[in-house]
């Protein structure tokens, strides 16, 4: 058979180009629930890390149907909230239908640029207020999951996670969790201007909105410096102002409504 | 300004050769000598040029997921990344085959200088990784891409020029014999590596 | 044939190792060395790749028109690169490591290895040979990865595996982190590798 041939050529490029892409289409079709499954439970893992509804390394064991199950035992709600600060949605935590916000970069371009905005709040039974913070490290994106004490006010636990940062070096903010124990405690001063400090020799100020800025990783702590008071400033309205509270009142009337009943 | 710190930052301190080895095989087999290192080098730097705003238009209007919303709501939960790889290093390559066979008929002269290169190109991690780059990023508009493009060929075309550059010097120099040619290379390029490290953490 | 067979296999690994000897396939090599647990995913997709598409392409060897030659080659690879990366994003405990290989899974499609056996190998030979040929040649390019990848986590972090393996008081040394490093752990694996084995020098 002659191979050469112009239609032949054409034909049996055409062939090859659909096979190919039907096969893909194919395995991405069938593959494509994993992983968002897997997606999901790394969202999850690390928002429970910083919520502390279990240790990290527990998190991190676990297998996904069992993340999924503790998140919805332990989840009270989920909504979004405007950069006004009020509530713009719901999102469900129903076990089969977890809803998350796990796209934050669109949610970081749109802050900056004061448009419309979907910020996620997840409270956990405990009472803990979990928001996500997201910004640009050294190489890559940096993010993270701050939890609130119901005060709103004293940060419960943290999560840092990045994409490319130097391994050893920037990558510390994952990796060393002498980190993210640091925020344990600190506070964040809704209202000023930064609301918190992530800065070299922040904590000798005695301040208790600072933590250190980590030694030989400068641009990484200062992205994630800018992450935190991007995001901050973004939750202002929500937690600083009452709009929060007000809504948190709602929920104990309810709650005693609850007990009485019962 | 944005522009600019994306330009110079791609230069120097997301240099593809230093920061991220892309296109190491074609950096090492060619940069014995400087001619021949300014030509692939200038071929990079056109290749990235026009097939990263081009791979860059194919993710925001085709690729990512959502993007085909533009052929209405059907389409909007529509999620074709998952060809992002053969899309892209398919443009590559046919924009390869399609300038080499633009230049031999028209550029002559241009051909037999620049023209041995193009088909190694179609190869070159430096192009698809550019690309693979672009489209973890996010880029906005058609400039970031642009600038990103030029920056990092400028970069690589920079580190190649130097190290083709130190290579004519070395072939002067007494090297241990197991070390001589590629080792001796590995380890140059370990240190103009270092080298750049100094601009690692500038802003502007 | 036995004995070619045996020849097929042991030389990619040893004298025709694709990395020291033949300088391919380098570009994904070092990024992915910080730690070993990267290293042996990447050194197992990368078998992987080369051995399916070289025996598929090897399959095709008769049919494919030579004027879409390349064009049809680099389809089959990314469509085996595509297949990994997705298996690995699907897999609960491959997930982390595809996101810390990012792109570089990816960019296995430009590996010169992958194009350069099939080109050399594949298209004139048997599929059975042409896959083993391609393990073979994935083979070499993981043994040098998982090598360069061991000290630089033994040296940079202390670790292997990510278990703590050097006594606690042994401060990391940063510098083996950074990528620099790898080229010059690189050029001293070539020094040993043509110290031992003498053809191998150049004049």
């Amino acid at each position: 058979m002659n191979t050469n041939n112009n239609v032949y050529t054409v034909i049996y490029t055409a062939v090859i180009v659909v096979v190919v892409a039907a096969l893909l289409a194919f395995v991405s079709g069938k593959l494509g629930p994993a992983q968002d499954a897997n997606a999901k439970a790394e969202t999850l893992r690390q928002m429970m890390s910083a919520a502390g509804v279990k240790p990290t390394e527990e998190l991190y064991a676990a297998r996904n149907a069992e993340v999924l199950q503790l998140y919805a035992d332990n989840i009270r709600e989920a909504y979004t909230i405007g950069l006004d600060g009020q509530k713009n949605g719901e999102l469900s935590v129903s076990k089969d239908k977890i809803e998350l916000i796990s796209k934050l970069k669109p949610q970081h371009k749109a802050i900056l640029a004061g448009g419309d905005v979907t910020l996620p709040v997840y409270i956990f039974n405990s009472g803990i207020a979990v928001i996500p913070i997201y910004g640009a490290g050294l190489w890559g994106p940096v993010w993270g999951y701050i939890a609130f004490q119901p005060d709103c006010h004293t940060i419960a636990g943290a999560f840092f996670d990045h994409e490319s940062e130097t391994p050893g070096l920037g990558a510390k903010i994952k990796d060393e969790p002498w980190f993210r124990e640091k925020f344990s405690g600190k506070t964040v001063e809704w209202g000023d201007t930064p609301a918190f400090r992530l800065e070299k020799h922040a904590e000798a100020t005695g301040a208790t909105n600072a933590v250190d800025a980590i030694t030989g990783a400068t641009m990484t702590s200062k992205g994630l410096n800018e992450a935190l008071n991007v995001w901050f400033k973004a939750y202002e309205k929500h937690f600083g102002s009452g709009a929060f509270f007000s809504m948190l009142g709602e929920h104990a009337d309810s709650e005693t409504i609850n007990t009485e009943e019962e | 300004m944005e522009y600019i710190s994306l330009f110079v930052k791609s230069i120097f301190v997301d240099n593809m050769i230093f920061a991220y080895f892309l296109g190491m095989c074609s950096y090492l087999a060619v940069s014995k000598n400087v001619k021949t290192a300014n030509g692939l080098g200038l071929a990079v730097i056109f290749v990235l040029l026009c097939t990263l705003p081009l791979n860059w238009l194919l993710n925001t209007f085709v690729l990512q997921p959502g993007a085909l919303k533009w052929l209405g709501p059907k389409f909007a939960e529509v999620d074709l990344s998952f060809l992002s790889f053969i899309i892209f290093i398919a443009v590559i390559a046919a924009f390869v085959q399609l300038v080499e066979m633009i230049v031999e008929k028209f550029l002559p002269s241009l051909y037999s200088s620049l023209g041995i290169y193009l088909p190694l190109i179609a190869v070159n991690c430096a192009i698809l990784g550019g690309s693979l780059f672009m489209q973890q990023r996010d880029f906005t508009g058609i400039g970031e891409p642009l600038v990103y493009a030029l920056g990092s060929g400028i970069g690589w075309y920079l580190a190649i020029v130097a190290l083709a550059a130190i290579r004519e010097k070395m072939s002067y120099c007494n090297v241990p014999k197991p070390l001589k040619g590629i080792g001796i290379t590995f380890i140059t390029v370990g240190l103009m590596g270092m080298a750049f490290m100094i601009f690692m953490g500038i802003q502007l | 044939m036995d004995k070619k067979l045996k020849e097929t296999i042991l030389n990619p690994i040893l004298k025709g190792n694709p990395i020291t000897v033949l300088v391919l396939g380098i570009c994904s090599a070092l990024a992915v060395t910080v730690q070993l647990k990267g290293a042996l995913v990447m050194a197992l997709s990368v078998i992987a790749v080369t051995g399916l598409s070289s025996l598929v392409c090897s399959l095709l060897r008769n049919t494919i028109p030579n004027r879409v030659r390349i064009i049809v080659q680099l389809v089959v690879v990314a469509m085996m690169v595509i297949l990994v990366d997705q298996i690995l994003k699907a897999g609960e405990g491959t997930y982390a490591i595809d996101k810390q290989l990012s792109v570089y899974i990816g960019l296995i499609i430009t590996n010169c290895i992958v194009m350069g056996r099939i080109e050399a190998f594949a298209l004139g030979n048997k599929p059975i040979p042409s896959l083993l040929d391609g393990i073979a040649n994935g083979l070499g390019y993981g043994l040098i990865l998982v090598v360069v990848a061991f000290f630089r986590e033994l040296l940079g972090s202390g670790t292997l595996f990510g278990f703590q393996v050097l006594p606690s008081g042994y401060v990391p040394n940063n510098l083996v982190i950074l990528p620099p490093f790898a080229l010059i752990l690189l050029g001293c694996i070539i020094w040993v590798h043509r110290a031992i084995d003498k053809d191998l020098q150049e004049n």
